[in-house]
């Protein structure tokens, strides 16, 4: 038994030190190549860890001996050997990552002006956009105005601009900043104003609020039920029961580990981009999430009353009904409302990849750079979040007092 | 004198091998206040729960008012446990529900299931509850939530709960081991009552030896799983008493 164990050890610190030395090897090769361009073939990576693996587990210096195989009373920390092995390797760790990562904290301070689009937008969003309309063309024939500024301005008849600013300078741009200026109020007047993108802006944030709280709703029933199958403490203890627990907190959990963004992109292929897709990506997402919330809850509750109900005669479903269910409805609520607040956040993400919604509209707008118009949705998408997760919190305080 | 409960060769076993009763014989004869004593662990709450089934007995028989309560299952067990009250040391009340939605769920064993589906209740029970709930001097927190009620109305609540099985026997588990002792005397006070009006059978677990001479009729108390005293309170003296609770206990008077 103590040989069996002890040849356990062993083991584990023998592949936990290969792996070690694996890492630190290919590391370090990354490091290499990447500032010498020097190749070599990847078979000595292992080599070197093959040989590394023995030399330093005999001289009881690496991590794998130390965590598995010593019995020697610990010594402070910085008085071990291995302990500086493995800040080494924390430290080979550090150096590649920002290799990876590319960090560049110079490009961060000094290429801040390409964000001037982004950053303008922001600061003056398109709530009023500008048009000339067939009436406004139709009103400037009546004014005194040259053929050739007349014929400018009718070749851009019906074109939307996001903001009264970006309506200007491109007349501007068209007419020469002298003509402009001789013309510049008689334009204005004649100009319309409209809020078009800011209805359409609207009503896309309602679809992600609704897509948001159906796929909520729509979760509840499944979550429920499931919840009393996944709690340990309503489940006999048979094989069966195990299994059913097992098996739905297995699914559950591998549901919740795929992002919402993943399930959106299967969805939009399955049926088509829109509001539908992130509806249903939201919802499996929630029915894993909330399956486990709910029957931890149910874990969570007091067994008293469990006990007190069915010491009065009452049948196993009547106990659920009285003893089970009232001490979880609050907590239920409150997740479920956590849940809708969540949904919301990421019901913008979601449409990005083809989810509906405000997401996708943010996305378009940015992809045609119209930088007012994003400034407007990223407003409103901060405002309904905002407004969402303080809601929600009141809420929950009121339920629950979390 | 008539026998109500009859416990023979009573054994409990844990599923991890700890022998909380072993060869319990007791009879308690109709109209009892029986006293449970013993320390924390000597099988008082087991015994409890054995009688009523909320805990499956290893062996041994137990007859409630005539009825075998080990072989009974499912419709028959329910019918047994409906004319068993239970008072627990934590109150066991549902805290979202107000006191009276907690004293109807005494009715539970009655209703069909239609009725306790939709919350729904029985005009004439509804008129019950609350009778019961004047009955220990709750009736104007009929409606309060039962979390908001203190520890000693709680716990009254519960004997409402309790009356309302109209029941032959109560079961009290501690019934008082989380009170004040001013608090715990008047609960004791109207579980006597219950005891001498209503000529219901009680067994109830003590610590404290002035409340069991004060309420109980007999007492009986457990050592490692076995009874090693059954008399009378007064019977009990000095040396008694270390018999059960062992040599290095001191009596603690609660007033």
């Amino acid at each position: 038994m103590k040989k069996k164990r002890r040849l356990k050890a062993y083991i584990q610190a023998i592949a936990t030190d290969l792996l070690f030395w694996i890492y630190i090897f290919s590391c370090l090769y990354y490091l290499i190549y990447n500032w010498t361009g020097f190749t070599a073939n990847l078979l000595f990576i292992g080599l070197a860890a093959v040989i590394a693996t023995p030399l330093f587990l005999i001289l009881h210096a690496s991590t794998g001996y130390n965590i598995f195989l010593s019995t020697k009373k610990k010594k402070r920390w910085y008085k071990t050997f291995w302990t500086y092995i493995l800040i080494l390797g924390l430290i080979i760790t550090f150096i590649v990552g920002i290799n990876i990562v590319e960090v560049d904290f110079y490009k961060f301070f000094t290429k801040f002006q390409n964000a001037g689009g982004i950053t303008s937008g922001i600061f003056d969003p398109s709530i009023i956009g500008y048009e000339l309309s067939p009436e406004s063309i139709q009103k400037l024939s009546k004014e005194d105005i040259p053929p050739d500024v007349f014929e400018t301005l009718k070749s851009i008849q019906n074109r939307k601009y996001s903001t009264k600013k970006v309506f200007l300078s491109d007349i501007e741009n068209r007419l020469g900043t002298a003509k402009f200026e001789i013309y510049k109020s008689t334009i204005l007047k004649a100009a319309v104003t409209n809020t078009n993108l800011l209805n359409t802006a609207l009503a896309a944030l309602a679809e992600t609020i609704f897509l948001a709280l159906l796929a909520t709703v729509f979760a509840i029933p499944f979550a429920f039920m499931l919840s009393f199958f996944a709690a340990r403490n309503l489940m006999p203890k048979t094989w069966l029961g195990n299994i059913v627990y097992v098996v739905i907190r297995t699914v559950a959990t591998i549901f919740r580990s795929i992002e919402a963004i993943v399930w959106a992109i299967i969805f939009s292929v399955w049926v088509g981009i829109g509001p539908f897709a992130g509806m249903l990506a939201l919802m499996i997402h929630s029915i894993a999430a909330l399956t486990k919330l709910y029957s931890e809850q149910i874990e969570n509750i007091d067994s008293g009353p469990v006990e007190a109900i069915k010491a009065t005669g009452a049948s196993t479903l009547q106990t659920w009904i009285y003893a089970v269910i009232p001490q979880i409805v609050s907590p239920f609520l409150a997740f479920t409302i956590y849940r809708w607040d969540i949904n919301v956040r990421m019901a913008t993400i979601v449409g990005f990849v083809g989810g509906g919604g405000i997401g996708l509209l943010l996305l378009q707008q940015q992809q045609l750079l119209r930088w007012h118009n994003v400034g407007l949705l990223i407003w409103l998408i901060a405002f309904v979040v905002w407004v969402m997760d303080m809601v929600s919190a009141k809420v929950r305080e009121k339920l629950v007092g979390m | 004198m008539k026998e109500i409960i009859k416990l023979t060769d009573l054994h409990k076993i844990y599923e991890g091998g700890t022998h909380a009763l072993k060869g319990i014989n007791l009879t308690v004869n109709e109209g009892e206040f029986l006293i449970l004593l013993g320390l924390s662990g000597s099988g008082k709450s087991t015994l409890l729960r054995c009688m009523n089934r909320l805990i499956e007995p290893t062996s041994g028989q137990i007859e409630i008012d005539n009825e075998n309560v080990v072989t009974a299952k499912g419709k028959r067990l329910r019918k047994i446990r409906r004319h068993i009250g239970m008072i627990f040391q934590q109150f066991n009340l549902i805290k979202n529900l107000s006191a009276l939605m907690n004293v109807l769920t005494g009715k539970l064993g009655y209703v069909s299931l239609w009725h306790a589906l939709t919350f729904s209740m029985h005009k004439e029970d509804v008129a019950l509850a609350l009778k019961n709930l004047e009955r220990v001097g709750l009736e104007v927190f009929a409606r309060n939530k039962a979390r908001n009620l203190s520890g000693g109305q709680q716990q009254r609540v519960a004997i409402a709960r309790a009356l309302m099985q109209n029941p032959r026997v109560i079961f009290a588990d501690e019934p008082v081991a989380s009170l004040d002792p001013a608090t715990a005397d008047s609960v004791m006070r109207y579980l006597g009552e219950l005891n001498k009006k209503d000529n219901i059978t009680i067994l109830c677990s003590l610590h404290f030896l002035s409340l069991a001479r004060k309420y109980g009729s007999r007492v009986v108390a457990l050592k490692d799983g076995k009874i090693v005293f059954d008399g009378m309170p007064k019977e009990i003296d000095e040396k008694k008493f270390k018999d059960i609770y062992g040599e290095d206990a001191e009596e603690v008077e609660i007033r």
